[in-house]
């Protein structure tokens, strides 16, 4: 007999929060697997994650989205994530939380990516797409040097397996209306 | 829907930026020599820009690290302690300067790139372990050494002479090193050479004081206009098309600054003129090497001085008969952001030599602004030159100006000194020369765009 034990694909789940769109994502674990080793190394993995809507499900033009990028960095005497939320210039403000579970993290991520509710399209039904990807700086350092242009390391950065080159999950859902939304967020 | 974990190329600028830069390449083909040289910079600078933008959001993602918090309370790389592993006294002073400080996680991400880029790894990463006490961490730097090592180490674009250039592949197996590469060089000798070369290197031979290599090369040869009509038909000086080298050496490192060199170089030449014979530039070969390095906290000095020896002999089968004699000493200081260094380079061939012995000025390095064929289209056998540069560091930028003089001339003949002032700017690996030499008249500038130059 084999007993065959499978991980619930994602699924990305969408509400309104007052003047903001903000998504959640059950079974979303991206703090794993190689993330997670570097993290409990005690380096940074820096983590961009964007928001987009559509009128197509399968639209590579979005009508609206938003882009935050997290750092991450795991405590290894208290054994706990912390997570910042870095601003597009350095003068921005930050935002982080720390002591947290990885699960907690990767919630906090998500509940600071939001949407302009403004920006989502009134009238018309709209996808709604999670990119997030990680960038870890061991993946990208060594294109340029001091030795030069790194040949191999951009024939690696080009033949690497998708895995092993860049870690990004990909979520979408839809058709969502507005109006469906404020309803559920009332209900 | 969902789908994990994927290569999206439209998020990374790099590849981005390596898209745009071919573009522009094509789109803007090069017309003045001035106005490419430009092209040439900003394209190739381009790569270092999307680059940074990068390295800005790693930054700050290493500054906002929570261990940034505890002392560090050991250094090692590869599990060696740092003080015991073999490495440039710069980067053991900085490693030992981190014992006792503060975690700074940006401040390892440096080194660890600053380590992989000085020791040729294929990746180094550190890891932060459990110290002794809850307040204490132990960083160790893991490194990947590369299989195989694919670079372009050298690329020149000069306004006269065309494009110079040479790319290399080296793979490491235990001690030894096997490196091939192919090559257009068309500024340090009389003639361009276009071809391939191929190396075998074994760093410890019974003794790490002791190294051997042998090196292959094979070049087809271009020769200037001017050049072909400064040799009369009756010249000792006679032209080939292509030429091989086979020329092994043995290292022996004397003491830590000291190297000596001896090998021989069996060099085959094709002549031109095909009813020709077949002819052989066969020599022992030989260099003392000294280099030293003087550093504290406000001044960096360094010294590296050469003699360099061939001798063609008729014993080895040579038909040629000659010694060449290369001396060069560099010095160079650095304070803060102030650089200044001196070369001087001088040499000498006695006897008959075929014409890649002979000496030019006129090159990237040597006499920058004047034209090499205008000085001597042949080269000469007797040369010296004395190169002053001054540069001042702007961030990563480095504006440098440049004084060079020197004289080229044939034995038995007067010597005229020429001078050549200039100025280049560095970014990174990338540089962009002007240089004028000192003439009465009219002064046509050259323009040099290089990487690792």
């Amino acid at each position: 007999m084999v007993w065959a034990v499978t991980t619930p694909a994602p699924e990305l789940k969408v509400h309104l929060d007052g003047d903001f769109l903000r998504v959640s994502a059950l079974h979303l674990n991206f703090i794993s697997g190689k993330t997670l080793e570097r993290l409990k190394d005690g380096v940074s993995i820096a983590f961009v994650g964007q928001i987009s809507v559509s009128s197509e499900p399968n639209s590579v033009v979005s009508e609206a989205r938003s882009v935050a990028r997290f750092a991450l960095s795991y405590d290894i005497w208290e054994e706990k994530f912390s997570v910042t939320k870095i601003g597009d210039r350095p003068e921005s403000r930050r935002s982080s939380a720390s002591h947290l579970s990885a699960q907690a993290t990767e919630n906090w991520c998500l509940d600071n990516l939001t949407l302009d509710r403004s920006a989502l399209p009134a009238d018309r039904p709209f996808y709604v797409q999670l990119d997030l990807r990680a960038e870890d700086p061991q993946d990208q350092l060594g294109i340029v040097g001091e030795a030069g242009i790194s040949i191999t390391r951009l024939i690696d950065l080009f033949s690497r397996p998708p895995k092993a080159s860049q870690l990004h999950w990909n979520l979408r859902n839809g058709p969502y209306r507005v109006a469906d939304l404020k309803k559920a967020s009332h209900g | 829907m969902f789908s994990q974990p994927q290569v999206d190329v439209a998020f990374s600028n790099v590849i981005i930026a390596l898209a745009a830069g071919t573009r522009r390449a094509k789109a803007n083909a090069m017309q003045a020599p001035g106005l490419s040289s430009l092209l040439l910079l900003f394209t190739l600078t381009s790569f270092s820009n999307a680059y940074s933008a990068d390295q800005e959001l790693f930054r700050a993602a290493a500054e906002s690290n929570v261990n940034q918090r505890y002392t560090i309370e050991s250094v090692s790389i590869a599990g060696m302690r740092a003080d015991q592993a073999k490495l440039p006294a710069h980067l053991r002073s900085r490693l030992a300067a981190l014992i006792g400080s503060h975690c700074d996680v940006a401040a390892l991400d440096d080194l660890a790139v600053d380590l992989r880029k000085e020791l040729h790894l294929r990746a180094v990463s550190q890891r932060l372990l459990k110290g002794s006490g809850p307040d204490r961490v132990r960083v160790d730097f893991e490194v990947v050494r590369k299989a195989i090592d694919v670079s372009v180490p050298r690329f020149l674009f000069h306004s006269r002479q065309g494009v110079t250039g040479e790319v290399d592949a080296s793979s490491h197996v235990g001690q030894s090193t096997f490196t091939v590469g192919a090559v257009s060089n068309g500024d340090n000798l009389v003639e361009r050479f276009t071809g391939i070369l191929a190396r075998y290197e074994d760093t410890k031979v019974g003794s790490d004081k002791v190294r051997f290599g042998v090196s292959f090369e094979d070049y087809h040869e271009q020769w200037n206009v001017q050049t072909r009509d400064a040799i009369p038909a009756d010249s000792e000086l006679s032209l080939y098309r292509a030429r091989t080298n086979v020329a092994p050496e043995f290292t022996f490192a004397l003491a830590r600054p000291l190297t000596v060199s001896f090998g021989a170089s069996f060099e085959h030449m094709d002549p031109e003129n095909r009813g020709e014979p077949n002819r052989m530039a066969n020599a022992v070969t030989g260099e003392v090497r000294y280099g030293h390095k003087l550093e504290d906290d406000a001044l960096q000095q360094s010294i590296d001085a050469r003699y360099n020896f061939r001798a063609g002999t008729r014993g080895l089968g040579s038909d040629y008969s000659y010694s060449r004699h290369l001396v060069s000493f560099r010095y160079e200081i650095k304070s803060g952001r102030q650089t200044a260094s001196d070369e001087l380079t001088a040499g000498s061939v006695a006897g008959q030599s075929p014409l890649f012995e002979r000496f030019v000025l006129g090159s990237d390095s040597t006499l920058r602004g004047w034209d090499r064929y205008a000085i001597d289209p042949v080269g000469g056998n007797r040369m010296v030159h004395n190169s002053m540069t001054y540069g001042y560091q702007f961030g990563e930028r480095t504006a440098e100006v440049f004084y060079d003089s020197g004289a080229l001339w044939n034995s038995g003949r007067s010597a005229q000194v020429r001078h050549s002032v200039g100025a280049s700017y560095r970014q990174g690996i990338f540089v962009l020369t002007a240089a004028f030499p000192i003439v009465e008249g009219r002064i046509c500038p050259v323009f040099m765009a290089g990487m690792n130059y």
